[in-house]
């Protein structure tokens, strides 16, 4: 039947092709509701849509909260979105760009890095709800320490509530400590008690072993450093005002004299003669093969190397603790001490937060997910293990601590009490350029002889004059 | 036509022979199908084109013009962006930093490519050649940022594969990442091994094409070894080595991945690149005008190298 062939293959090809169309059309009818976008959490319905940094697991991991929370407010549904990022930059790009899209979340949870971004940019103040909230507020305030909740005043005005938050302090593995002959640091060890240590650890371990491990970066880099020698690389200042959350909330505070309506990072401070003599020292440490050239990246990959015995001391806030228990670590086998004294013994902290957006649709509900969040219930749900420092002081106690060391766990809130000038990362809306006028310096600086060191900080200099000047 | 048997112009009927179709003039619904159909076709295409290419780059030449931060209204602000970017000392070291990139690192990964791909045509057995070149070829399928991190590990100065191996030798630890030197290197290094695959199939493609009896005929005229490759391989290769780097050099402009997870553009400004600098402005320092007066730069050059490599290559490129 050659005589039909062609007929018969335009046929079959004309079926093929028809087949394959029917096919794409069944396809896409298919998977038509991830084409919509309606699982991108605050489209599509009234949900309140809440971004977290995280993972899946994370996102999943808040359920119980949310379960939580629709008992008191079934009326208000839900819907939080991890966004998986390498750092808050990083996360905040990603913000920004949802921004930019048009889909912003209504809340997000926002560490001390981007609070004044957000403040001057993005969130709306908390005052108005925790005016009318007082009465509420009460205890929340009085279970968290004031210098965390002034990280977040802006201008006067409080964007977030502290959740968690961390302090650089000084982890240490207590085999190395015990093979160089040393007891436990003394609460108020100086930086030349450090580099002792630091010696002596050293000379009783193989060549394979570091002292000090130190990452470049915002927080636990340089710049305990330098607040403990009582300088930063920023000229810090205070904004006036705050005065309604001061006297309502922390009027009996011994430190309340201390408080003010937020800080300000307004000029550049790296010719201070006292950066140059901070980084200095970590130059000294670095030429003498007592603590590494700090690289780029978070403190993660540093676990397991210390979990192995393979560096001495690192600082660290109370979120590596689970981490340490994971890799195997016992709660004799690491301590924690307060940083080294210098002129100060002022540490650094970071805190986080949920921020409502100035775009929310519902700003109500979205600050009845924020109270929310700050009451002791959910923050019990939400803090199990010792993965960071609960923000409310009574939670950071033998409890959260037990099976997983270390056995100094009060020094996370002591950092606080005892050093009530303790301050928050330096971050000014423009945190984004002045981190990367930072970290591109910091290496130079300590890595080579005393002219590199002075290039790299008047390199600095000029980079934060620059950035500042923008425009956030 | 579907209708081949049934018209009139056809003889299709009869067995074992195929359709006559007379030219004839086309209806008029055919001249239009045959007008309008290519552009049916095209039409996808296009429209992915203008939505997610053209309209970009003509937004972007816009942005350039603005000053925007995402949150609040534009603001024209003329050439301001330009003259700014112009004046920014790190914007000047990115630029640097890309050319530098680009020519050692092109020169190797071609350099690489092609005495690879003449090795594992020439020397290996056919099972060779095939597991060479998929395992040459692999990097260029993995993430850059999965790569790049992963290299991190191995270079750290501390703790890394590299710096291990060396020590068995003797060598004391380098620091790879943490010196301009260094992480330049490691930069270019990882670059290049990811990259060369694709420069090496296109090279083993040209060398399967090169007539082997042109081999001969060097030979027989008392030509071996390196004197073949030089005035035969190289030669018939050269329309392969223009495509080839002509590529490479946009891609190694372009790069980004490598330096932004390894470095982070440091120690210094030492391994930032324009690709990096745009990222920075527009998604960190919210300054969507400097990024894009930025890239508009970058385009610029890249046009002007690709056109001046064209141009050259009426001189230096032979074809058969």
């Amino acid at each position: 039947m050659s005589g039909t062939n062609g007929a018969l293959r335009e046929f079959t090809r004309r079926s093929a092709l028809t087949a394959l169309g029917a096919g794409i059309v069944g396809v896409t009818a298919a998977s038509w509701p991830r084409l919509t976008g309606a699982d991108i959490p605050g489209r599509g319905d009234n949900s309140l849509s809440i971004a977290i940094m995280g993972t899946a697991a994370d996102a999943a991991a808040r359920q119980k909260v949310i379960d939580a929370f629709a008992k008191v407010h079934p009326e208000i549904k839900v819907k939080v979105q991890a966004i998986q990022a390498v750092d808050w930059k990083d996360f905040f790009t990603k913000i920004l760009t949802m921004v930019a899209a048009g889909t912003p979340p209504d809340v997000v949870y926002v560490a001390t890095e981007g609070a004044q971004l957000f403040a001057e940019k993005l969130a709306h103040p908390l005052d108005e709800f925790l005016r009318r909230d007082a009465d509420h507020m009460k205890e929340y305030f009085a279970d968290v320490h004031p210098s965390l909740v002034e990280a977040f005043m802006y201008k006067g005005s409080l964007f977030q509530l502290p959740i968690d938050w961390n302090a650089a302090n000084m982890y240490y593995n207590t085999a190395s400590l015990r093979s160089a002959g040393l007891e436990r640091p003394s609460d108020n060890w100086t930086h030349t008690d450090f580099r002792s240590t630091l010696a002596a650890m050293k000379k009783a371990k193989p060549a394979d072993f570091t002292p000090y491990y130190w990452t470049n970066r915002l927080f636990g880099g340089v710049v305990p450093w330098l607040y403990a020698n009582d300088t930063s690389f920023l000229k810090e200042t205070k904004s006036p005002g705050g005065e309604w959350l001061w006297d309502g909330f922390y009027a009996n505070d011994p430190t309340r004299s201390l408080r003010s309506g937020g800080y300000q990072w307004l000029e550049p401070n790296a010719d201070d003669p006292r950066v140059f003599e901070s980084f200095d020292y970590l130059r000294g440490l670095v030429k003498d093969g007592l603590g590494v050239r700090p690289e780029e990246g978070g403190g993660s990959a540093l676990i397991g190397l210390f979990a192995s015995n393979r560096i001495g001391t690192t600082p660290a806030g109370g979120y590596w603790v689970q981490g340490l228990h994971e890799a195997g670590m016992t709660e004799s086998d690491f301590d924690v001490q307060f940083f080294p004294k210098w002129r100060t013994q002022r540490h650094q902290f970071g805190t986080a937060g949920y921020a409502i957006m100035r775009t929310a649709k519902d700003k109500d509900a979205a600050w009845e997910w924020v109270k929310f969040s700050s009451s002791r219930e959910a923050m019990q749900i939400v803090f199990p293990t010792p993965n960071t420092t609960p923000a409310r002081r009574s939670m950071v106690n033998e409890q959260l601590y037990a099976g997983t060391g270390p056995r100094n766990w009060k020094v996370f809130y002591d950092t606080l009490d005892r050093f009530p000038t303790t301050g928050p990362i330096p971050a000014p809306p423009q945190q984004a350029a002045v981190e990367t006028a930072l970290m591109k310096n910091v290496s130079l600086a300590v890595s080579g002889d005393e002219r590199q060191l002075k290039d790299a900080l008047s390199s600095m200099q000029r980079d934060l004059e620059l950035a500042l000047r923008r425009q956030p | 036509m579907s209708t081949a048997t049934s018209t009139p112009t056809g003889t299709g009927s009869e067995p074992g022979r195929k359709p006559i179709h007379k030219h004839t003039q086309p209806s008029k619904r055919g001249r239009m199908q045959q007008r309008w159909l290519p552009w049916a076709f095209l039409a996808p295409t296009i429209v992915g084109m203008g939505i997610f290419t053209l309209l970009p780059i003509i937004a972007s030449i816009a942005l350039a013009f603005f000053r925007w931060d995402i949150i609040s209204a534009p603001t024209f602000v003329g050439f301001d962006n330009f003259a700014e970017v112009v004046q920014d000392p790190t914007v000047r070291v990115s630029f640097i930093n890309t050319i530098v990139f680009v020519i050692v690192a092109v020169a190797l990964q071609l350099g690489l490519a092609l005495g690879l791909a003449i090795m594992v045509q020439e020397k290996l057995p056919a099972w060779l050649r095939v597991f060479f070149r998929s395992a040459f070829f692999f990097p260029l399928i993995l993430s850059a940022a999965s790569v790049s991190i992963f290299m991190r590990y191995l270079f750290n100065e501390q703790f890394g594969v590299v710096n291990w191996l060396l020590s068995i030798v003797g060598i004391p630890a380098v620091p790879w990442l943490t010196t301009p030197t260094g992480s330049a290197a490691v930069v270019i290094l990882v670059y290049v091994w990811q990259n060369f695959g694709f420069s090496f199939l296109l090279f083993i493609g040209g060398l399967a094409s090169i007539p082997v009896e042109t081999y001969e005929a060097a030979s027989i005229d008392g030509a071996t070894g390196w004197r073949k490759h030089w005035f035969v391989t190289l030669p018939l290769l050269s329309p392969t080595t223009l495509v080839a780097s002509v590529m490479a050099i946009i891609n190694a402009l372009q790069v980004f991945d490598q330096p932004y997870v390894l470095t982070r553009g440091g120690p210094g400004d030492s391994t930032r690149t324009a690709v990096m600098v745009i990222f920075e402005s527009a998604f960190q320092r919210l300054e969507f005008g400097q990024a894009s007066a930025i890239g508009v730069i970058l385009t610029l050059i890249i046009m002007a190298i690709t056109a001046a490599q064209f141009r050259l290559s009426k001189r230096f490129v032979f074809y058969q």
